[in-house]
């Protein structure tokens, strides 16, 4: 395959030639210029500054001074770290397990040629149409125990009449913030997946039932092959929204009650709060280690399925 | 002189140094006013608060002060709950304003950064031509000695009572104490109806519970400021209120959990009768449920054994160092403090006053019960921090919600009253570490 | 052979039934109390309105200047769609055809861009912003938004392109297309539902973000629509009857750009057009 060289090269003029390969590399080196220069000079300063600041009692007016792991240490020590380590850990997990099945269902279903199925797909989009706030208060006040969404529903259809306190008690707080971030979030899983589904050629389904595959090995040889890069890095992406996802748990139960819902992000706007700068980018330097690996992980498995 | 020490290399416009004074209304022997410099601009970072009226009684007056000087004004209204955010991304970016409305907690702890222009001479100026400032403010707002803003309004909580329901159960007056005021919701729960809407949230409200335990003797530090007091005696009889009062099921069910909003909302649906709120629910009911505003009065919080604990919370004006036009903005706040636009102001906002002619203003003679109860906050409140010292770690642990986690502790994780305590002393020590 | 089909096609419709109820659960309840007067939404709680009124929205329309807000939320979302889709599909395009050294490294790197949350980027990014002179304009907002989607984009369409069968590109070079040009008329248009996917993202991402918008956009008249709904909140009054007949307000034209898109979400694209 020939490669052609865009720009007038002048022949008069005696300058080496770029070899194929190099105006190749060149090419594909441009074409990710522009967003590697975007990202390194928007977001390179901010991420080495946060880490930066967590080594230091940088406080807002006043640049402080370095004081090695002091942060870390407080953070470490407090009460709430461990329960923030295993709420986040539950919280991603549980979620991102919900919205997969949730999306892949929804994505499976609409993917069929059915009458109307423009309409459900729009319905279905909708836990986006608004701001996270507006939907996490929403959701506050369908978990009221008086008067509350949830609890005239139960009432209303005979199931139970009390006051169900869903965001103040240890048991049910949880489960409550994870379902509200579930019905916020699996419209990106829903949408990812769909388009993931859309780009099989069809053929190949065509192919798989002359040999005789019934709907599971279709789907095993077929379907999941074809979207599980996108699914990869659905999940990865995610899973670091998630973890760093504040308003959910602040809207919702401000971290409480107790240590039961309590995350890093909350910790770390407690800090911002106090004007502690140092201590906030601490909370969530302590998370990049994790996320890191996370990060790794996915795309080496993302690269691997995907060797041209 | 101070003044010189506020030019910053940024102004510009070098008004000259002893300009005569420039009267902004009749002015009697006292410190020569600013110079306003005419065609210069001027930044203002107002307060937003719940009273559209009073919100835009602020705008006209700094535009209507900027047009007859000469000056361009440009008002913005920035949310109290956002202020944090947006004044910090400001400092770091050097986009603060040329002055702002700020609460004492956040001017605290940004004076002592030397983020503002001292304003001594203004806040003298000031004091002097309206009769002086009330005493509870002059202490509240002298930080180390000096001046840093110029305090425009208190906030705090007052009780507020259903008095339609409370006076029909035999309880024509306000509760004194917090047991009496155990007592009486006793008498008047029922289910969804449960009196004590009483904040046990990480949120500004649950911090109304400090005040409740100081009032029973509990400290948070000692008097040094530096080591943890949390646990005590007296720490330990307040928890036996609390406890004894939520077993009674007296509280709501929801509020280990509620945000600011949670007492305003249950107040409105009617399914609380007390409530420890600034007044912003009865400026509510009186807008969108008469009947609610109607069975609504005020009074001081109820006190503890130790007493009343009822802190004030100034809001003030201040000048950041960086800005362009101090001189403009000093004109500003003494044009600010005259009592044809504090009359106007107080009439819609919900604060009490701060100079001792203010209490004059027709607003605060009585027929609003909401201003009346401010006024008596005013005059009765305890400075902020009270019997704590009010430093830096002690806004940390605040800011940080140890004390309702004690609390969510004791009734939500059934803890007994030491582990909650000893926890949260360890934490609280753990915080005021860190300010050493 | 009917007989199944009909059921399959019950089955499914039931299911997604139930599944848009499931959804649609608590947006009845905003749009409803949008509809509801201020004493009945908290005094007397109910699945239907008592009385019904116009009022919230006429008071979001009249006072706050909603609709100058909606109006820079839609310039804003609309300027970086169109931006991030272009660049990151050349990115997204080299990352997937082309065998670089690096290409492994700069794959990681853009998603590093989101391992900090937004709660302590807004400093230095407002930093950064009031140096470039940006600082209180849409410009600047849509510069940061552009930077925050395109991790997001690149990675994506990385995705979708690979499935696009590399024959078609080949036979299009072969037929005298540049690389270039096979991106944009073999590979692009086959890739439609994930750039519809991506276009989705992008919008809806930068319509609804606040935090970074409330630090670096101060005039009034510069606010985006979330922010203009932040201020309906002030302190510790949540009045909801406005904010609801907000949240509706601003999710109109989010919904008429999922119907679009979704549009283009069709199967088969790729069907039948190896030849041979």
């Amino acid at each position: 395959m020939s490669v052609t060289t865009h720009g007038a090269v002048a022949a008069s003029v005696k300058r080496p030639r770029l070899s194929a390969t190099a105006q190749h590399a060149l090419f594909a080196y441009g074409l990710v210029v522009p967003t590697v220069l975007l990202l390194l000079g928007l977001i390179g300063y901010p991420f080495l500054y946060a880490i930066f600041i967590s080594f230091t009692n940088r406080v807002v007016g006043n640049a402080g001074h370095f004081v090695g792991l002091a942060n870390f240490r407080f953070l470490v020590n407090s009460p709430d770290f461990r329960a923030s380590v295993w709420n986040t850990i539950t919280i991603v997990v549980v979620s991102d397990a919900a919205k997969l099945a949730i999306g892949l269902s929804l994505a499976l279903l609409v993917n069929q040629r059915l009458p109307g199925r423009g309409i459900f797909r729009s319905i279905l989009m909708l836990p986006w149409a608004m701001p996270a706030f507006v939907v996490f208060l929403t959701w506050r006040v369908i978990y009221q125990p008086i008067g509350g969404g949830l609890n005239l529903i139960l009432t209303g259809a005979g199931l139970y009449s009390g006051y169900i306190d869903w965001l103040g008690e240890r048991a049910t707080a949880l489960p409550a913030v994870i379902v509200a971030t579930v019905w916020r979030g699996f419209p990106f899983w829903f949408i990812s997946i769909l388009a993931a589904l859309q780009t099989i050629p069809g053929e190949q389904y065509e192919a798989a039932r002359v040999d005789g595959a019934n709907a599971w090995q279709r789907f095993r040889a077929v379907t999941f092959p074809g979207i599980r890069q996108v699914v990869i890095i659905t999940t990865l992406l995610s899973s670091i929204w998630t973890a760093n996802s504040f308003e959910n748990v602040w809207l919702l139960t401000q971290g409480g009650p107790s240590d039961s819902t309590m995350v890093f992000p909350v910790l770390a706007y407690f800090g911002m709060q106090t004007m502690q700068l140092g201590q906030a980018a601490a909370v969530s330097v302590t998370m990049l280690p994790v996320l890191a690996i996370l990060v790794f992980a996915a795309t080496a498995m993302a690269q691997r399925g995907a060797e041209d | 002189m101070s003044r010189a020490s506020s030019w910053t290399r940024r102004h510009i416009l070098g008004a000259s140094a002893g300009a005569a004074a420039l009267a902004i209304g009749a002015r009697h022997g006292a410190l020569a006013a600013p110079a306003v410099q005419k065609g210069s601009t001027l930044t203002y970072w107002g307060g937003l608060i719940f009273s559209d009226q009073a919100n835009k009684t602020l705008t006209d007056a700094i535009n209507k002060w900027g047009a007859d000087h000469g000056v361009r004004t440009e008002v913005v209204m920035i949310n109290q709950n956002d202020t944090v955010q947006k004044v910090s991304a400001a400092i770091a970016s050097g986009t603060m304003p040329d002055a702002l409305d700020v609460g004492l907690d956040l001017l605290i702890v940004l004076a002592r950064q030397g983020v503002f222009l001292p304003v001594d001479d203004t806040y003298n100026a000031i004091g002097k031509d309206h009769g002086g400032w009330l005493p509870p403010v002059d202490k509240a707002s002298n930080l180390n000695g000096g001046r840093f803003g110029i305090p425009f309004g208190i906030s705090g909580n007052m009780l507020l009572r259903r008095n339609d329901v409370l006076s029909k159960a035999g309880f024509p007056n306000a509760p004194t104490t917090w047991a009496e005021l155990v007592t009486q919701s006793e008498k008047i729960v029922k289910p969804p109806f449960f009196p004590m809407g009483f904040c046990l949230g990480n949120a500004g409200d649950g911090n109304t519970q400090v005040n409740v335990l100081q009032s029973y003797g509990g400290r948070i530090a000692d008097d040094s400021g530096k080591e943890a007091a949390i646990k005590s005696d007296a720490t330990r009889a307040y928890l036996t209120w609390l406890k004894d009062a939520y077993d009674k099921k007296l509280f709501p069910p929801g509020v280990t959990a509620w945000d600011g909003a949670g007492d305003n909302n249950a107040y409105a649906a009617g399914t609380i009768a007390f409530a420890a709120n600034t007044g912003s629910v009865g400026i509510a009911a009186r807008k969108d449920d008469p009947d609610l505003y109607q069975g609504t009065l005020y009074s001081a919080l109820p006190g503890g054994p130790k007493g009343v604990i009822s802190p004030i919370g100034p809001q003030l004006r201040s000048i950041p160092k960086t800005s362009k036009n101090p001189d403009g903005a000093k004109a500003l706040f003494e044009y600010l403090a005259q009592p044809g636009y504090t009359g106007a102001y107080y009439a819609n906002a919900i604060y009490g006053p701060v100079l001792a002619n203010e209490e004059q203003l027709s607003v605060f003679g009585g027929k609003d019960p909401i201003l009346a109860g401010l006024l008596d906050l005013v005059k009765k409140g305890t400075a902020p921090g009270f019997p704590d010292v009010y430093n830096a770690a002690y806004a940390d642990v605040m800011n940080s919600f140890l004390i309702p986690k004690m609390i969510q502790r004791v009734v939500v994780d059934h803890w007994d009253f030491d582990r909650a305590m000893d926890e949260t002393q360890a934490q609280i020590q753990a915080t005021y570490n860190k300010y050493t | 052979m009917r007989r199944t089909l009909l059921l399959n096609r019950l089955g499914t419709y039931a299911a997604l039934v139930f599944a848009a109820l499931l959804i649609l659960f608590p947006l009845y309840w905003m749009a409803t109390t949008s509809l509801k007067i201020p004493r009945d939404i908290l005094r007397t709680p109910s699945l239907w309105p008592h009385a019904f009124t116009w009022n919230n929205y006429r008071i979001l329309i009249e006072n706050d200047g909603f609709l100058t807000a909606i109006r820079n939320s839609f310039l804003v979302s609309a300027t970086v769609t169109v931006i991030s889709v272009a660049i990151s599909s050349l990115a997204a395009y080299s990352l997937a055809r082309f065998r670089t050294r690096f290409r492994g490294v700069i794959g990681r790197l853009i998603l590093f861009a989101y391992l900090t949350p937004a709660s302590l980027l807004f400093i230095p990014l407002s930093i950064i912003m009031a140096q470039l002179q940006l600082g209180d304009s849409l410009v600047g907002l849509v510069l940061v938004y552009l930077t925050f989607s395109l991790p997001l984009s690149t990675w994506l369409l990385q995705s979708y392109f690979r499935s696009v069968p590399r024959e078609l590109e080949e036979q299009g070079t072969i037929d005298g297309l540049s690389r270039i040009g096979a991106l944009l008329r073999i590979v692009l248009p086959l890739s439609a539902p994930g750039l519809a996917a991506v276009s989705i993202f992008t919008f809806t991402g930068a319509w609804n973000e606040l935090l970074l918008a409330l630090v670096l956009i101060t005039s009034a008249g510069k606010r985006t629509a979330p922010l203009a709904l932040n201020f309906l909140i002030s302190s510790d009054t949540l009045p909801y009857g406005p904010l609801m007949a907000g949240a509706v307000l601003s999710s109109v034209p989010l919904i008429l750009l999922y119907f679009l898109a979704q549009r283009f979400m069709v199967q088969g694209m790729t069907a039948g057009s190896v030849k041979g």
